[in-house]
């Protein structure tokens, strides 16, 4: 009901008397009443608000009770009628209910019977809007079914994985874009015809088996097409009533997952290489040291003694790579600070961390930083990592007594950092592989130099984890430069 | 006695071709080395040595490899047998995938040997193919 206690009536009746009796007597029961004299009076009520049930007097001064009860129909009113009359014939009546009146109360009346009318009229409307209420529910939610029917339909449509549903006689029931390219056909011409012929060729023969002599639960099996290799699977669909209805075919590529599979083992391959030359070299110097093979003192074993102590503190060092590595990869997502820092102190940390090989080595250090330059967009920790990497490689690369420039600037919107040496530098073969995990240029000068191949992949790693990226020039024999470049603070 | 024997070292590692030199010297051997396979080619070109014992893994991944197939093609070093360390082999669950196998046939190896070795276990394989049993 929409306004009211229990609903909202408008009495329309010139004569005072019954007006304000029926007013009075509806309202003892608990409705909101009004009254109009007029049938233009009624009609403006009806403008002004809604009611649940208008009462009609046959003779009204202005306008007829039919005509009323045309216009109430004409303006779609959603109101219940009930035309009350002294002049009950039959005619009145079969007018009245060919104007749509829902109901017909004759003079006189008893007050019980003007309650007994009101009320299964109001009952009436309440069914009826329940009944509308209901109705719009029903188209909504078939709305909504077809538009989940087409949602799950575009998103078949365009699955990555190939996919082919197979009736139960063995026709093509659905078939997704992604399965036609990998069939070189059209939806359209792949939909009813036998799943046979369309995965006809030799390189479908083991999903032709599959699909002649289908297993009960889910059959799984890999499959090659040229280069690519492919997972196939195939399952029964069946309906409520446990009937099989057909097949589901899907075909996903996984060569991509299988090439970070073999990425992956010849990464742990070459490391367990790189951990086990160590381990034999040191292995080795332990047993010469245990046999006594150079006698009895112990100096004639601290040259030996000291090697193996380098090769500790170098598996040392590959561990703590490796765990960087893995970090970075397990931190890829949202790992990096954005926030701009100022890049000074890090690279001061960095070159008091390298003070003594410096001098050691004899080499004239320079480090500038472009004045007022804005924050750089990195992980302090990522750029102390970075910078560590380069500057410890422009020591260890470079020659007895040569320069070492470690120079921050901007270059149009990036931060730019050079780290330059004047050292063995790299031939021009190997330049595109100095960031690939362990490769390290073999060369005579490069032997004695110790080093895990790993500083410069974890370098291009963060940079590029810090949307920036990593080059290098270099001349052999000459000294290399690496470049970052990194973005900058607003 | 025997006369001394003479072995071959062929390995990048430094520090596994001195303590290894110093093992097998102390026993009386006489020890050749080799930083590479180049130097180790050079080195045969005078040298005939009783016994070879090469990395498999130096400037690539199979440079032992083809420096066996090298060796076996100089009439002079047919016979010397040939011992290959390799630091992979078991750590990938299986010592020889087929194509390492053919690859071994070409090479014409006498034995495969995991690393890291102790000088302890070489010099077992070493008397055994040296004959020099003492």
């Amino acid at each position: 009901m929409s306004v009211g206690k229990k609903g909202r009536i408008l009495v329309v009746d010139d004569e005072y008397g019954i007006r304000t009796g029926v007013h009075q007597l509806l309202e003892l029961e608990g409705y909101a009443v009004e009254e109009a004299q007029t049938g233009r009076d009624a009609l403006a009520a009806l403008e002004r608000r809604p009611f649940d049930l208008v009462l009609i007097d046959y003779r009204l001064p202005d306008i007829d009770g039919l005509t009323l009860l045309q216009a109430i129909r004409s303006r779609e009113f959603d109101v219940m009628t009930c035309m009350i009359t002294a002049y009950a014939n039959i005619e009145t009546a079969i007018s009245a209910t060919r104007q749509g009146v829902d109901f017909f109360l004759p003079k006189p009346f008893s007050p019980e019977d003007l309650i007994g009318v009101v009320e299964t009229l109001l009952r009436h409307k309440a069914v009826r809007q329940e009944a509308e209420e209901l109705k719009l529910a029903h188209e909504a939610s078939l709305l909504e079914l077809a538009s989940e029917k087409s949602q799950t339909h575009s998103l078949v449509e365009n699955l990555r994985d190939a996919v082919l549903v197979v009736n139960r006689s063995g026709e093509v029931a659905l078939v997704n874009r992604a399965m036609a390219s990998l069939l070189d056909s059209e939806e359209g011409r792949l939909l009813r015809q036998p799943a046979e012929a369309i995965l006809s060729g030799e390189r479908f023969t083991p999903v032709r088996d599959a699909l002649a002599t289908p297993a009960p639960g889910r059959t799984l099996f890999d499959m090659e097409i040229g280069e690519r290799q492919y997972m196939v699977s195939l399952s029964p669909f069946h309906s409520a009533k446990r009937d099989l209805l057909g097949h589901i075919l899907t075909i996903s590529d996984i060569s991509e997952i299988r090439r970070l599979a073999l990425e992956k083992s010849r990464f742990i391959r070459t490391m367990i290489h790189e951990f086990r030359s160590p381990l034999g070299a040191i292995k080795g110097i332990l047993e010469v040291a245990l046999d006594r093979s150079l006698g009895g003192s112990l100096d004639a074993y601290l040259p030996l003694l000291d090697r193996a102590e380098k090769r500790l503190d170098g598996m040392v060092e590959l561990i703590g790579n490796l765990l960087s590595l893995s970090r970075i990869e397990m931190e890829k997502r949202g790992g990096a600070s954005t926030r701009p820092i100022d890049p000074t102190p890090v690279l001061n940390e960095v070159g008091e961390l390298y003070r003594e090989r410096v001098q050691a080595r004899s080499l004239t250090f320079a480090a500038t930083v472009e004045p007022d330059l804005p924050g750089v967009c990195v992980g302090a920790e990522d750029l102390r990592i970075m910078l560590t990497n380069l500057i410890g490689n422009a020591v260890k690369y470079n020659r007895e007594g040569g320069e070492l420039g470690v120079r921050v600037s901007r270059a149009g919107g990036e931060a730019r950092i050079d780290v330059s040496d004047t050292g063995l530098g790299i031939r021009a073969q190997n330049l595109p592989h100095v960031f690939d995990e362990f490769f390290r240029e073999k060369r005579p000068e490069t032997r004695e130099i110790e080093g895990n191949g790993l500083g410069l992949a974890i370098v291009r790693r963060l940079v590029e984890r810090a949307s920036g990226r990593v080059e290098v020039s270099s001349t052999e024999g000459a000294g290399s430069t690496f470049t970052l470049f990194l973005p900058l603070g607003a | 006695m025997n006369a001394q024997k003479r072995i071959l070292f062929v390995d990048d590692d430094r520090d596994f071709l001195a303590s290894q030199s110093i093992y097998f010297r102390s026993r009386g051997y006489d020890v050749l080395t080799a930083a590479s396979g180049e130097e180790a080619l050079r080195l045969l070109e005078q040298e005939v040595p009783d016994i070879m014992i090469l990395d498999l893994m130096m400037e690539h991944f199979d440079s032992g490899f083809r420096l066996s197939h090298q060796i076996r093609k100089n009439e002079r070093l047919k016979e010397v047998p040939l011992v290959m360390l390799s630091g992979v082999a078991t750590a990938t669950g299986q010592r020889f995938d087929g194509e390492a196998e053919g690859l071994r046939r070409w090479s014409q190896l006498d034995a495969f040997l995991d690393k890291p070795i102790t000088g302890r276990q070489l010099l077992k394989v070493i008397e055994e193919k040296t004959g020099a049993a003492r």
